[in-house]
């Protein structure tokens, strides 16, 4: 920027930014911080725009959180005091502040455009579902048009259904708040196994045990939707909620081995079974013409992500690390063609990425050093982790596993074809198809880090997920014979006590300083202590 | 007088506007709101949901 004022301004604020601090010696991201807490002492100059942009960003995020606040006061205020996981969400503010750390220019505009797309879509969902929970007060009349599905389950069918509301169960009282606050799993793990769940199953499905248990599920709607996704402990998890909640259900248990093109029959049955469920118990009728429209947007979302691949594979995509995989996530996971804002949003920011490259931007201040392919189930409870493999040794996450997820097209016209589209979509969601959907979409990980320019794989390793653990060896060797850069990280998915967040810390330092000899762009943040972070 | 009158909104509202931009982003730069929320708020709620009595039932 050449105006002399903000000139003079940023360089009377350059103390207060922590990149320029680094490079000088002076510090770096971590000196602004109190010890342990995760609390800064102050937010991060990044510049007189850059901190505008972001300072903009957080007025927004209020604003959607008093919009949340002034549509249903009551059951909000019920909620906080009724649930421990709402009290959680008050560490939002602290959770987007992690995940961009050392954002700047156009990463830094995108990311915000990704975050407040989640912002206002949970915000607006949270205050929905309070205000027709049967525990704090709503009739049940009042919650009869609301259908809880299991998150793992893509919403896409849905939009069948226009006079009835989706609620993904364990998003926002397990999943999100998870990524949000690493301390709330582990209490209702402990109410798990302390009713004598073993303490060996994936901590995921622990925590939804818990959360069952400790009746911290809103009670909405007239029955519930299950899945067998992504794992057999999951399986379990449906069990012990659908005794705990008490509303009738129906497991939908798509095949795994989903590529076998003989399954595509016995998993459009219980597509269609699942249709008939929901038109049985909410006494409605599938509305096709409802579906397609929701099909169209699908299928946008999808064409549009598939021109951001081709960026992707470049050096010049200002799209990157969590604020691609974050938003991928909630965007294919919970909205799934129900939310034209996410259209939106979309062609917004491939608008940014086309310029980006024809003008040669490079993110991060062209300080990326490897480019990495993440592979397996992130640790929910460190999801800032991709922003900290940038930071600290300039490893730019390009991709991420669950960012792979279903992406192929759905016919818009004609129900027969539509529905095997619809069935396929389904069968590729998150985790399932590449963590547990057979060993040729596990191993696909070296055609997707080759196709996407990436010299290193980082494959996260969740050491409760029996399903995964029988792979170590081979992929070790796979990636020793194609000449990889590989990196196991162990974790324990919702659990932050098992494996903490520097113990994951530690894989990636250990293989950075004493196998490629490297030194770190910013030394404040190779070891310190956040075991008291949100 | 239509002109004075406007003028005086205008600066009225300039002065509003730009005592809101100093006191947010006061909150802001220094992060006050999260300090409030990590050393006031959820410590408080905390000693709350600690005292809740849940009953832990399978069924």
């Amino acid at each position: 920027m050449n105006c002399p004022v903000t000139k003079f301004i940023d360089s009377k604020m350059q103390k207060f930014d922590p990149i320029w601090r680094a490079e000088n010696g002076l510090g770096g991201q971590r000196s602004r911080y109190y010890d342990k807490t995760g609390v800064a002492k102050y937010r991060e100059w990044r510049g007189v725009h850059d901190t505008l942009v972001d300072y903009g960003a957080w007025l927004k995020n209020l604003s959607a959180m008093v919009k949340m606040v002034a549509s249903a006061p009551i059951p909000c205020l019920k909620g906080f005091w009724e649930y421990r996981w709402m009290g959680s969400y008050l560490g939002t503010f602290m959770f987007i502040d992690r995940l961009f750390e050392g954002y700047r220019g156009l990463e830094l505009k995108i990311a915000h455009m990704h975050m407040y797309a989640i912002v206002q879509s949970l915000t607006k969902r949270i205050a929905y579902i309070l205000s027709h929970d049967r525990r704090l007060g709503a009739s049940e009349e009042k919650s009869s048009k609301l259908v809880p599905i299991d998150e793992v389950l893509p919403e896409l069918f849905m939009t069948g259904f226009p006079d009835l509301y989706p609620v993904p169960l364990q998003t926002l009282p397990e999943f999100i708040i998870c990524d949000i606050d690493q301390h709330i799993e582990p209490y209702y793990i402990d109410v798990a196994e302390s009713f004598g769940l073993p303490a060996d199953v994936c901590s995921r499905c622990a925590a939804e045990t818990g959360v069952a248990l400790d009746d911290a599920f809103p009670i909405v709607g007239k029955a519930v939707v299950t899945t067998n996704m992504p794992c057999n402990a999951s399986e379990a998890t449906s069990m012990f909620q659908r005794r705990r909640i008490g509303l009738p259900d129906y497991q939908a248990t798509l095949a795994m081995i989903h590529n076998e093109p003989a399954a595509l029959p016995f998993s459009r049955k219980v597509m269609e079974e699942t249709i008939a469920f929901i038109e049985e118990h909410y006494d409605t009728k599938f509305n096709w013409k409802t579906f397609f429209k929701g099909a169209k947007r699908m299928n946008e979302q999808n064409q549009i992500e598939l021109e951001k691949w081709d960026y992707f594979k470049t050096p010049y995509s200002p799209l990157v690390g969590i604020a691609e995989t974050l938003y991928k996530l909630y965007e294919w996971q919970s909205v799934n063609g129900a939310d034209p804002y996410y259209n939106k949003v979309d062609r917004k920011v491939i608008k940014i990425m086309r310029k980006a490259y024809k003008d040669k931007y490079e993110p991060f201040g062209g300080k990326t050093r490897h480019r990495a392919f993440l592979w397996g189930p992130s640790a929910v409870y460190y999801t800032d982790f991709p922003t900290w493999t940038q930071n600290c040794w300039g490893i730019n996450i390009v991709l991420n596993m669950d960012s792979t997820m279903g992406h192929n097209m759905v016919n818009t016209e004609d129900p027969d074809i539509a529905m095997d589209d619809l069935t396929r979509l389904t069968e590729k969601a998150c985790m399932r198809h590449m963590a547990v959907g057979g060993w040729d979409n596990v191993n696909s990980v070296w055609e997707w880090a080759t196709n996407f320019n990436c010299d290193m794989v980082l494959m996260n390793d969740n050491i409760a997920c029996k399903g995964m653990l029988g792979v170590h060896a081979m992929m070790e060797e796979q990636a020793r014979d194609l000449g990889f850069h590989f990196i196991f990280i162990e974790h324990d998915l919702e659990d932050s006590r098992t494996v903490s967040r520097q113990d994951m810390r530690n894989c990636i330092n250990q293989y950075m300083s004493v196998v490629l000899n490297e030194k770190p762009l910013d030394p404040t943040i190779v070891e310190f202590d956040d075991s008291a972070a949100y | 007088m239509n002109m004075k009158l406007a003028a005086k909104v205008l600066a009225k509202v300039g002065v509003i506007g730009f005592v809101g931009f100093a006191a947010t982003f006061t909150i802001y730069f220094f992060n006050l709101e999260n300090k409030l929320i990590y050393y006031v708020v959820r410590p408080l709620l905390n000693k709350h949901y600690d005292s809740q009595v849940r009953d832990k039932r399978i069924v």
